[in-house]
């Protein structure tokens, strides 16, 4: 535990340093991350080794005092979040395009990392209402780092995200007032399926569905996502709209009733494949690069909600493996794509797809790095999107009744494999390439595809990690 | 119906209209002030449901305060993100 209790702290004491020391900033926060990836690494092998850890902040017991806990999963979306954060530290730093090395955006990315750790820690009501606002005043004004053309669809975000929270409180509120505990583990004994309890987890579930961007309310997403600077488009989409699901996913298998639990899932499921269809399609038509890749995030987050959805539907707790692989390829996945479009439209200074005529020839390991990050999106064997349908599909599958989720699948992963498609053949028109306004910054090329390439490097480690989430007996 | 009662229903309704009121509006500091309607809907929910019992429960209490607090951030932030906005559209309006 405290392993995990340093990786969650060292980002917040750095960020508050940071704030009165500005030189060198972005070597410091370099260090700080990747001694937070340590210290996450550090926590994972003790779950490994011990199981379950429990604490409780300042000795104080339940129901008064607050419980953090350390469980394999979320050990694991530590060490995700440390990862994803010191690699895009590292892009922002040796990156000549990016635009953030200069600003407020150090104690920002690190203020952005410890509420990340601190909500996954968590295993109380209020606190992740806590740790949610704090995710989202963070990610506000990072949006809002790319300067006056941000500020509308910052605004917008912070708006909906302050409305979201405010839904999540009323329904932590009615919670409170029904059982009077806060904590996860004492309300899972007693919740019933009365109305008071199912108006209170659907308040609490639109707030948080609002907030990871879950069709049909993720309309938000695009437009906040691609105005953000590089390096913070990568943040948003990899961790930040995976914290709400952890939330709803917890809220659901631990709190929830099950007969509840399982009519939700049903509605769940065919929200994933709504956002699968309809995110895909929009990703296919859009003219603009990084709003391509917003709209995959959306897509795959489809992926998630589905996985989730028949988790709770058939009460298969093995489908988290599904959910949270998912959730670890794609968020590696898209750091890489984000990086990659952002250096591309930094280059040859349009925001347009068609401007990447023959980028393969002018940008080889750029477009490279899209096409081994799309693969993984698509879920190419054997990369660690492929696992993580595989898993899936496996259960979908076994029986032969589950046929229309089946379908779902397959349309999203045909709707991915257009769009990522599409981007690589208009790169191999090599007849009239686009010259670049700049040469391109070919170590910055090589930073992006490395989450990509370790999105493929899940699928090697995959057995172990099926193991360690609980999957295989 | 009690006063309880009474107060949970006012924080409801005051809940929905801030929330209705946020959907509805255009200008950006009419959104601000709806978000803040809608907010103390929820701590009038919390305050009713607190004092229940002759013991005024101390834990929703301190969940007010604190949501206060997170209130205050978060309206400051909005309140100056949407001047930084006006100034800019001032800019390119010129």
């Amino acid at each position: 535990m405290n392993f995990a209790l340093l990786s969650m702290t060292l980002p917040l004491m750095t960020a508050l340093v940071l704030l009165f020391i500005h030189r060198r900033a972005g070597s410091v926060v370099i260090i700080a991350s990747l001694m937070s990836l340590a210290a996450a690494l550090a926590a994972l092998y003790q779950v490994h080794l011990f199981g379950v850890q429990q604490m409780h902040l300042g000795g104080w017991q339940a129901p008064l005092g607050i419980r953090f806990q350390l469980t394999p999963v979320n050990s694991l979306l530590l060490v995700f979040t440390a990862l994803v954060h010191s690699l895009v530290a590292l892009y922002a730093n040796y990156s000549r395009h990016s635009i953030t090395n200069t600003t407020d955006f150090w104690p920002l990315a690190l203020l952005l990392h410890s509420s990340l750790a601190a909500l996954w820690l968590s295993a109380d009501l209020f606190n992740w209402y806590v740790t949610l606002e704090l995710l989202g005043l963070a990610a506000v004004a990072m949006v809002a780092l790319s300067g006056p053309k941000a500020y509308r669809p910052a605004l917008h975000y912070l708006l909906l995200s302050l409305a979201a929270s405010l839904s999540y409180l009323l329904g932590v509120a009615l919670i409170y007032g029904r059982y009077g505990f806060l904590d996860i583990a004492l309300l899972a004994d007693v919740t019933q399926a009365d109305a008071t309890t199912q108006a209170a987890l659907i308040l609490m579930t639109l707030g948080v569905m609002l907030k990871a961007a879950i069709w049909p309310l993720h309309l938000w997403l695009p437009s906040a996502h691609a105005n953000a600077p590089t390096a913070v488009s990568a943040l948003l989409s990899a961790v930040v709209v995976k914290g709400p699901f952890y939330i709803l996913w917890l809220l659901w298998t631990e709190v929830a009733p099950v007969e509840l639990a399982q009519t939700t899932g049903f509605f769940l499921a065919i929200a994933g494949i709504a956002a699968l269809i309809w995110g895909g399609w929009c990703a296919i038509r859009t003219p603009y690069l990084k709003v391509l890749v917003a709209y995959s995030t959306v897509a795959q987050l489809g992926y998630a909600t589905l996985a989730l959805g028949l988790l709770l539907y058939w009460q298969q707790t093995q489908l988290l493996v599904a959910l949270w692989l998912f959730v670890i390829a794609h968020g590696l996945a898209k750091v890489s794509m984000f990086l990659v479009a952002g250096e591309m439209q930094a280059t040859l200074g349009s925001k347009r797809v068609t401007a990447l005529k023959g980028a393969t020839q002018t940008m080889p390991v750029a477009m490279f790095a899209f096409s081994v990050a799309g693969g993984s999106i698509i879920g190419l064997p054997p990369s660690g999107g492929f696992v993580a349908k595989w898993t899936l599909l496996q259960l979908t599958l076994a029986s032969p009744i589950h046929w229309p989720w089946a379908v779902g699948i397959l349309i999203g992963t045909l709707a991915s494999a257009i769009y990522v498609f599409r981007v690589i053949v208009i790169s191999f028109n090599r007849a009239d390439p686009l010259a670049p306004d700049f040469s391109p910054d070919r170590f910055s090329h090589w930073l992006a595809m490395l989450p990509a390439l370790m999105a493929w490097l899940m699928a090697v480690v995959s057995v172990q990690l099926i193991q360690f989430l609980g999957g295989l007996p | 119906m009690t006063a309880i009662q009474l107060y949970l229903c006012l924080g409801v309704s005051l809940w929905v209209l801030g929330s209705l009121g946020l959907l509805l509006a255009k200008n950006f500091i009419r959104r601000i002030i709806n978000i803040n309607i809608s907010g103390n809907g929820v701590f009038m929910v919390m305050v009713a449901l607190a004092s229940r019992e002759e013991t005024i429960d101390p834990v929703l209490q301190a969940l007010v305060v604190t949501g206060l607090v997170v209130a205050v951030c978060a309206t400051a932030f909005a309140l100056r993100l949407s001047v930084a906005y006006a100034q800019s559209k001032q800019v390119s309006e010129r």
